[in-house]
């Protein structure tokens, strides 16, 4: 649930060096219904708005020993929700603006009559409100989202289990007795639905990413690790298909920082669309090395190639490039997928490729 | 002849349930079925199956957590063999293989859809 902030009372907290304002401040607004706390000097104004979380502040730009810009700084940057109103003592715009610019929300001139601090602290509590409510449903989206997702992944996923179990299990029960026909029947009932997983599976992870729910736990990870392993994933395909899968990996490359089962699935996605995409008799390889600031991996096959007007679409979602009367299977997704965990890892990931002769994907790391 | 191994499935998904249950059953098992995480407590008292498969994402992963649990914690449930068989969902203590000591102890984590050969294979093994 989140804080009620209806029931508590709005604190405003006033930081500024001349007793006569912090009382005449003081007085008009306790009778307007607020609780105001007071003090003289910006360091202590931190202390207490970091104790106290007020909801407005009143920083005098004009504070002895640390100076207002400096408070503001401080408080934007360690209170979230802060909202800030500058006094300027010496009814200069200039310093106005530059607190402004820094994230002040208001500024009251010296000196001021009790209604326009009455209005500017009005304006500025509704303000604060205001981000609140914003922030309030924020967070409401993002939990719906998130129970979106799995209202998905189970309603979704549950029922394709379920079917490839069945298929599964016709097979067992009707043992010998099933033709070669019903057999195949079977299997491409199979395929279809292990490409719907697929669909299903990228599509909630593109969703987690944008989140934020799906690469949260990022370690320190060695790359040339994470390649053997996909390409041990892989290797099985690439032999099925007749492609050699043949790799250069050095031993000294240099750690990066990520999430390794979610780059597993990038290059076994790169090396399972190369293996897609590249006839009997090809070969995939892939490359790794670096230089002073990142780590680069080459995955190159000898296939088809991708169309010149076609590589700007290639990472979009759902987009696929078709060749009339083919049948090879896909969701579209797989290189959506890819972009965004390479972009959660402060990655990047190109293409280049030549019609009829290849296609490399050169991913980049930072070290 | 000997008698039939008895396997207790555990799910929500009767469908699936059915499925898995026609597997084990051509292959010689006796199977019984609960499709809620209370019945199949019950049924492991009142039935006292061989091995028990348990499926984690009952509502949610907490109620085939809590089968669990509840079973080591019963009277012969020390020993019981116990299969999870898990959606894609697994999450919670037995995310990883290896989960940690303070959760009660499975025998083995098989994902959905699994191949009739494998189930039958580790439901072999593990009824010795
Ligand atoms: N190695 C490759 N060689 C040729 N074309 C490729 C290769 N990798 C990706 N593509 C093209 O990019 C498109 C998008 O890829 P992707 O997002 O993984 O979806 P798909 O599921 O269709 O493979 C594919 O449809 C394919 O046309």
């Amino acid at each position: 649930m989140p804080m009620s902030y209806e029931s508590q009372e709005d604190l405003v907290l006033i930081i500024d060096d001349e007793e006569t304002i912090r009382d005449g401040c003081r007085q008009v607004l306790e009778k307007s219904g607020y609780d105001v706390i007071t003090t003289g000097d910006g360091s202590e104004g931190i202390r207490i708005a970091r104790e106290q979380k007020p909801n407005l502040v009143f920083v005098d730009l004009n504070l002895p020993g640390m100076s207002g810009l400096e408070v503001i700084d401080i408080l934007l940057a360690d209170i979230p929700h802060i909202v800030l109103v500058v006094i300027t003592g010496y009814a200069s715009i200039v310093s106005a603006v530059e607190s402004m610019k820094r994230g002040a929300y208001d500024y009251l001139p010296k000196p001021f009559t009790p209604d326009q601090l009455r209005a500017v602290t009005k304006r500025g509590l509704d303000h604060h409100a205001l981000i609140i409510e914003a922030e309030r449903l924020r967070a409401a989206q993002e939990e719906m989202a998130r129970d979106f997702i799995t209202f998905v992944s189970h309603e979704m996923r549950s029922p394709l289990m379920t079917v490839q179990q069945s298929l599964e299990s016709l097979r067992v029960v009707a043992g010998d007795c099933l033709s070669d026909e019903a057999n195949q029947i079977i299997e491409r009932c199979e395929k279809r639905i292990r490409n719907l997983e697929d669909l299903v599976e990228h599509w909630l992870n593109i969703r987690q990413i944008e989140e934020g729910t799906l690469i949260r736990d990022k370690g320190i990870l060695n790359i040339a690790d994470i390649l053997l392993h996909s390409m041990e994933d892989m290797a099985p395909l690439c032999e099925k298909r007749g492609i050699v899968l043949k790799s250069d990996i050095p031993e000294d490359l240099p750690a990066i920082t990520g999430d390794r089962e979610s780059l597993v699935r990038v290059f076994v996605n790169i090396i399972g669309n190369a293996t897609k995409y590249t006839p009997a008799g090809g070969t995939i390889s892939i490359r790794a090395r670096h230089d002073d600031y990142h780590v680069h991996v080459a995955i190159s096959d000898t296939g088809r190639g991708i169309p010149k007007d076609k590589i700007p679409f290639i990472f979009e979602p759902f987009y696929r490039v078709k060749e009339r009367g083919e049948h090879i299977e896909g969701s579209g997704l797989g290189l959506t997928f890819c972009k965004r965990i390479m972009d959660a890892h402060a990655g990047k990931i190109e293409v280049s490729s030549e019609e009829g002769r290849g296609t490399t994907f050169n991913l980049r790391f930072p070290r | 002849m000997a008698e039939k191994r008895k396997i207790l499935l555990i799910d929500d998904d009767r469908d699936f349930l059915m499925a898995t249950k026609l597997i084990l059953e051509k292959n010689g098992y006796e199977v019984l079925t609960a499709e809620n995480g209370k019945a199949g407590v019950d049924a492991i008292r009142s039935a006292s199956p061989d091995l028990a498969i348990v499926d984690m994402m009952m509502e949610t992963w907490g109620e085939g957590f809590s089968v669990i649990s509840e079973v080591r914690a019963m009277e012969g449930g020390k020993d019981l063999p116990l299969i999870i068989l898990s959606g894609v969902d697994l999450q919670g203590p037995y995310q990883s293989f290896e989960p940690s000591e303070q959760f009660p102890r499975v025998d083995l984590i098989l994902h959905k859809p699994v191949k009739a050969d494998d189930l039958i294979k580790h439901v072999k093994a593990l009824l010795g």
